[in-house]
């Protein structure tokens, strides 16, 4: 083997080698005679992977987390543009009040464009849940969910451009040169059905700005990076690269198969080499991948009542994808919002708040709440946890008339499921909304957290490139205990 | 200003809004002048009169309290919190530092003054600039001390050969250095390889082709007359073909993290002219131009004589960050992560140190104080890059006088015409002559124009100044200058760089054989190219936190050799050293025994066995099935997949997003290239496999195959026999044979009745379907052994 031990994950430890020799390479002979049988030469629906079939060497393979998770997988719900805080969650009265002043709250150095001062909401807001929670008009559904939801209103970032803002939230670092969040993720736990990929990431049409880089492994080894589905263009035998065979009818790729089987098997003995084991497995993986693949990818099998549920948004479809992959074992999913192509989204804010911010909430509102209310039903929600969340905020002061500028002094997340309070509110922006003041998170604070509740300890959770220890939150973090249950 | 003044201007400038400092503020959020306030201030003290009991630097932490950072000061000690924000009566700290029950500092009571600015910060509130924590430490580097403290910082100084017990092993001096810690081990070597293994090795290995079944032949006949002569002749031939600059090219494009631009967001520029660089590179390994040479064209070619600009490439192509709206932050961090692409490509790639890791902080394990970090990112402060001709300005004028000329005389033809039609007239007799004369001068122009000259992606000079540190690796928070010179830790009295960017004076202290690192390093990076695993087996990291190199002794003989060797700094006088040593020759068989001592080979009992990387793997595929176009050179391919050319002529991107060979190179262990890059993983991934199974690619290289092995022997088993040995190098044996048949006949059975076998499975029938041999084929070709190299 000449693979460098650099990483913390050698594929093969010392001691695995000599097991395995003593072992004489037995263990695996197993799947070599179920695939001579056609066993696991599944038929379309076959039943899912799991983590014991994918061999001693798969990068994927499940691992320990480093205490116990409070969420085992994550759907990531993407808002790239920046949704207006003070239009969707984040409920301030006072600005109509003071409408068109610009108080010192609001006059900051770095908001671009604050010269129209203050422009109230043109959205109505009301009280929803037992908790009571504030919910703008134009996000009616999932304001039916409140009780479920943790808002942090008091989310900063470091710049207020949307290219660094989204790699900062999304790999935690203003230039693209780090792992995405997702990435680091599974590389810290693994994935639970070694059939699927790890990381799933999709889009309707347009991939958020930046594209490849918010779902990409970076320095992290390359079974790590997300696998982007276009769900506007998708079929699911195009998910994957070369699902799909175009050549030999499924017999005779079996056929094939079972002799490059016995082959590999037949010299890989005679070397009594290790690595050459793994690659007989991930052989037998990459088979079974072109039955799984295309079937978690087929909504064609959900119930109408399933499908009415969601809606036909294409954003919905994302969701109900999005729920297949976790169900299926997928570890991390991000789902970004893209309407017309538009790689931000949300950002036609500074045009006009009241047209655009209600086509985009109409365009993704159903397909949330839809998605909470299939996870419960399926009783995933428990351990599934939910981040919704776009790059910054929006200021509340006005640009032009209708529209507002980029506010990455204070913003809106929600989380859901997986370890999270529901029906409560973390932090708070000033009586404007336009800075946090109360309990600030940071990205790296908000990473912190999902890494917590993901099992995982954001300072531990390193990996050594380029002479030192990487981390997703660098040297910053800090969990937010307070809403985790 | 008044103390108080400037901190009333803090709150007031608006960064913090109307909100008084508070223990809750995050601390980034200090203004300007609170942060000078507090680093010229509070920080100094702290440092001075606590932090030797009360820091993490603390070698015994006194009564559990940390000074050193907002969290630990506001949770304190033993005793509770140190200090209670914006109460400074309460807070601990301050009593203490009144010496009101416990009396600190010990030794004496500060001045009036300086607990009165203690005082003052507890009251606003304990404000904590975390971006602005330490600059570079006040601690002295004593050099002298610390260059004994670590193997990498001392000299190369060449150590005798040992003496072995076995000497009949010894083909090289290597042998010896390998052989005698054997034998303290008391372990044996492997047995010699078989000619038909050493062959193929030796091709992969020096060109990354392998051996052709008649090349093969010839050398089994020639070890049996003379071993050594034989192995000697077959090294001479592969070191003088070009194919070898093309294997051992593209091993060092794998350190300058070579590409074709496209980095992807904020780096998205293309660099068309990159292959220059490459084939630069690909030359100088062909005519064995010496290392010391190369790399000091690398770094400063633009400015020797006579100029080779395009060996510059090795920086000038990496990643140029930019920000996308202008915002000073994202600006000044696309710079610095510019200048730190150079910084860590010059000293991870050419010294095997992570300097890097000293852009925020002095660095934790080796000696290198941030300033030094400054000290280079300097010379590339001062260096811009160019897109420029890479022929002298002669050549440039000449061409360029001559397009003027062609552009004269077509404007002067095209004019006299014109003027004749508006006036609505035929040329007379003058314009018509001087009308022919003109056009015949410009038909002799036309066939007498240069060619077009070639251009590069290069450096140049762009200023001379000294940079300051970067606080916490901020550019906009300048600390003191950094005088431009080399790494204090490699050059004793490191003189400062004066000349210009000062690259021409970084390339002289690069290649200095005062400079104990840069042979190591390059030694290494030959070893492990050989070997598969390097005498260090961190080659990008010699410093402290590397791994020691399993032979310290004949990593230095081997690096003197290139100092002073009877003909210094030669790459191909290593390889010969190397190829014909017993240790490279030694087969890669299992041996039990000395498994259970040393199960990760580092005492070499035996060759370590490997997988080829995609380039020669692919490139293999290629010429087994006959298809390999051997051209060399010139633009990059942009469709890897449906072209014959060697894959080191792949067009790549920076992101590995851009071209389909990205996707199909990293798929097979490609590395990124970002950064340099130390050496190539060997995944095995699902994809790999659903690669060889559906791809185009390999149903397009099985039919290939078949049509070859058709032509080329009578019948089924004589077909199977020449498979074997184009692949793998061996003949069939008895199992090949009868498993080949077995599927044959089982797949040609099946495709007689494949029509209603489709039937029943209601799967879409095979669009292009391969016959039974061409599956036969692509099974061969998808098979370990092919990929394996004993």
């Amino acid at each position: 083997m000449t693979a460098f031990h650099i990483n913390p994950l050698p594929p093969f430890s010392r001691r695995e080698s000599l097991r395995r020799l003593g072992a004489g390479f037995g263990s695996l002979g197993l799947a070599a005679a179920a695939m001579d049988s056609g066993v696991f030469a599944g038929n379309g629906a076959g039943g899912f992977g799991t983590a014991a079939a994918a061999g001693p060497v798969s990068p994927l393979a499940v691992r320990p987390p480093h205490f116990a998770p409070k969420a085992k997988r994550i759907i990531q719900l993407f808002m790239p543009g920046g949704p207006s805080q003070v239009d969707t969650f984040d409920y301030k009265p006072e600005i109509a009040r003071y409408a068109g002043q610009r108080p010192a709250e609001v006059d900051r150095k770095s908001l671009r464009n604050t010269r129209n001062g203050l422009f109230p909401s043109p959205f109505r807001f009301r009280q929803h849940g037992d908790c009571g929670r504030w919910v703008s008009d134009i996000f009616p559904r999932v304001a039916e969910c409140v009780d479920d939801i943790c808002f942090i209103h008091s989310m900063h970032t470091d710049i207020p451009e949307h290219a660094g803002a989204m790699l900062m939230m999304n790999l935690g670092h203003l230039q693209p040169n780090r792992p995405s969040m997702g990435s680091w993720l599974v590389y810290g736990l693994g994935t639970e059905n070694q059939n699927l990929p790890g990381f799933v990431a999709m889009s309707p049409r347009a991939q958020p700005r930046g594209g490849q880089a918010n779902w990409g492994s970076s320095f992290l080894p390359g079974a790590y990076t997300g696998c982007y589905v276009n769900i506007h263009e998708m079929r699911p035998e195009s998910v994957l690269q070369d699902l799909r065979n175009n050549f030999v009818t499924h017999a005779d790729q079996r056929r094939q198969a079972a002799l490059l089987a016995r082959l590999n098997r037949m010299h890989a003995d005679q070397q009594q080499d290790a690595a050459l084991e793994s690659r007989i497995s991930a052989m037998e993986m990459a088979f079974k991948m072109q039955f799984s693949v295309p079937e978690a990818f087929d909504v064609s099998g959900e119930t109408e009542s399933t499908l009415k549920l969601y809606g036909d948004s294409e954003y919905a479809k994302g969701c109900l994808l999005a729920r297949r992959l976790v169900e299926r074992g997928v570890r991390a999913v991000q789902l970004s919002l893209s309407i017309d192509g538009y790689d931000i989204a949300w950002d036609t804010g500074h045009d006009n708040i009241e047209g655009g911010h209600a086509v985009l909430a109409r365009a993704c509102d159903q397909g949330i709440a839809a998605l909470i209310q299939d996870l419960k039903q399926r009783g995933l929600f428990e351990d599934t946890l939910l981040v919704w969340g776009g790059e910054f905020g929006r200021a509340p002061t006005s640009e032009g008339q209708k529209g507002r500028d980029h506010d990455h002094y204070g913003y809106t997340v929600w989380l859901a499921g997986g370890g999270v309070r529901g029906g409560m509110a973390w932090g708070a922006t000033d009586q404007f909304g336009c800075s946090a003041v109360e309990n600030r998170v940071h990205v790296h604070d908000l990473h912190a957290t999902i890494l917590h509740l993901m099992g995982l300890d954001h300072e531990q959770l390193t990996y050594r490139y380029s002479g030192r220890d990487y981390r997703l939150t660098d040297v910053h973090g800090r969990v937010i205990g307070e809403i985790v249950v | 200003m008044s103390l108080i003044r400037l901190l009333l201007i803090g709150l007031l400038t608006g960064l913090c809004g109307p909100l008084p400092l508070s223990a809750q503020q995050t601390p980034q959020e200090l203004t300007e002048e609170q942060t000078t306030w507090f680093e010229t201030r509070v920080r100094p003290l702290l440092a001075e009169h606590c932090f030797e009991c009360h820091s993490s630097q603390a070698k015994t932490i006194r009564g559990g309290l940390k000074l050193d950072s907002h969290t630990a000061v506001l949770k304190g000690g033993d005793t509770g919190p140190a200090v209670v924000p914006e109460r400074p009566d309460d807070s601990l700290l301050i009593q203490a530092i009144r010496w009101q029950g416990l009396e600190m500092p010990p030794a004496g009571k500060l001045s009036p003054q300086d607990t009165e600015v203690l005082v003052e910060w507890v009251r606003l509130g304990a404000p904590w600039p975390d971006a602005a924590a330490a600059t570079t430490s006040e601690r002295s580097w004593d050099f002298n001390q610390l260059r004994s403290d670590h193997w990498a910082w001392q000299p190369i100084q060449r150590p005798p050969v040992p003496t072995v017990q076995q000497a009949a092993w010894i083909s090289s001096p290597i042998d010896a250095f390998v052989l005698s810690k054997l034998e303290t081990q008391g372990l044996q070597p492997a047995p010699p390889a078989s000619p038909r293994v050493l062959l193929r090795r030796l091709y992969l290995d020096l060109i990354g082709l392998p051996p052709t079944p008649a090349q093969l032949q010839e050398f089994e006949q020639a070890v049996a007359v003379d071993r050594q002569a034989a192995v000697d002749a077959a090294i001479d031939q592969l070191l003088a073909q070009p194919q070898y600059g093309e294997r051992w090219g593209r091993f060092w494009l794998d350190v300058a993290r070579y590409s074709d631009g496209f980095g992807g967001f904020l780096d998205a520029a293309a660099l068309p002219h990159a292959w220059r660089y490459r084939d630069w590179v690909v030359n100088a390994f062909n005519r064995d131009l010496p290392l010391n040479e190369f790399l000091r064209l690398q770094i400063a070619g633009d400015l020797a004589a006579p100029p080779q600009p395009e060996a510059t490439g090795f920086f000038a192509l990496g990643p140029t960050y930019i920000s996308d709206g202008g915002d000073p932050d994202a600006t000044a961090q696309a710079r610095a992560e510019t200048l730190d692409d150079r910084v860590d490509t010059l000293t991870r790639g050419l010294l095997g140190l992570t300097v890097s890791c000293a852009r925020c902080h002095d660095h934790k394990f080796d000696p290198v104080p941030q300033l030094d970090y400054y000290s280079l990112a300097g010379i590339f402060n001062n260096t811009q890059n160019r897109e420029a001709p890479l022929v002298s300005a002669e050549v440039v004028q000449a061409f360029n006088d001559h397009q003027q000329q062609l552009k004269q005389l077509t404007e002067q033809i095209r004019s006299r015409r014109e003027m004749a039609d508006q006036q609505q007239r035929p040329l007379n007799a003058a314009e018509t002559a001087a009308q022919k004369a003109d056009e015949e001068m410009l038909e002799r122009l036309q066939a007498s124009a240069p060619p077009p000259y070639p251009v590069g992606h290069v450096l140049a000079e762009s200023g001379t100044a000294d940079m300051p540190l970067a606080i916490r690796g901020n550019l906009r928070k300048p600390g003191p200058i950094a005088p431009r010179r080399m790494l204090q830790i490699l050059e004793p009295e490191a003189a400062p760089f004066t000349s210009g960017s000062g690259r021409v004076q970084l390339a002289e202290a690069i290649v200095s054989r005062r400079n104990p690192l840069t042979a190591r390093v390059l030694v290494n990076r030959v070893w492990l190219q050989h070997f598969g695993q390097g005498l260090v087996r961190t080659p990008g990291n010699f410093g402290k936190l590397g791994q020691p190199p399993t032979h310290p002794e004949l990593l230095d003989w081997l690096a003197a050799e290139l100092h002073e060797g009877p003909t210094p700094w030669s790459l191909k006088h290593l390889h010969r050293l190397i190829l014909r040593s017993s240790a490279w020759q030694m087969a890669s068989s299992m041996n039990a025994a000395a498994f259970a001592v040393d199960a990760d080979n580092r005492l070499l009992w035996r060759m370590n066995p490997r997988r080829m990387d995609v380039e020669a793997w692919r490139d293999a595929l290629l010429a087994a099935t006959g298809e390999l176009d051997l051209a060399q050179g010139g633009p990059p391919v942009e469709s890897l997949l449906d072209s014959p050319r060697r894959t080191l002529y792949a067009a790549v991107s920076r992101n590995g997003d851009r071209y389909v060979s990205d996707s199909f190179l990293r798929l097979f262990d490609f590395p990124l290239p970002r950064a340099t890059s130390e050496g190539r993983g060997t995944s095995v991934v699902p994809q790999q496999s659903l690669f060889l199974m559906n791809s185009q690619f390999m149903a397009a290289r099985s039919r290939a195959f078949a049509a070859r092995l058709e032509r080329e022997a009578p019948d089924d088993p004589g077909r199977i026999d020449l498979a074997c040995r184009l692949l793998f190098g061996r003949p069939a044996s008895d199992a090949d044979r009868q498993l080949g048949l077995e599927f044959l006949t089982a797949t040609g059975a099946a495709a007689d009745s494949s029509v209603s076998q489709q039937a029943v499975s209601n799967a879409p029938a095979p669009q292009q379907p391969l016959s039974p041999w061409q599956q036969y084929a692509q099974v061969l070709l998808s098979c370990s052994e092919f990929m394996h190299i004993e």
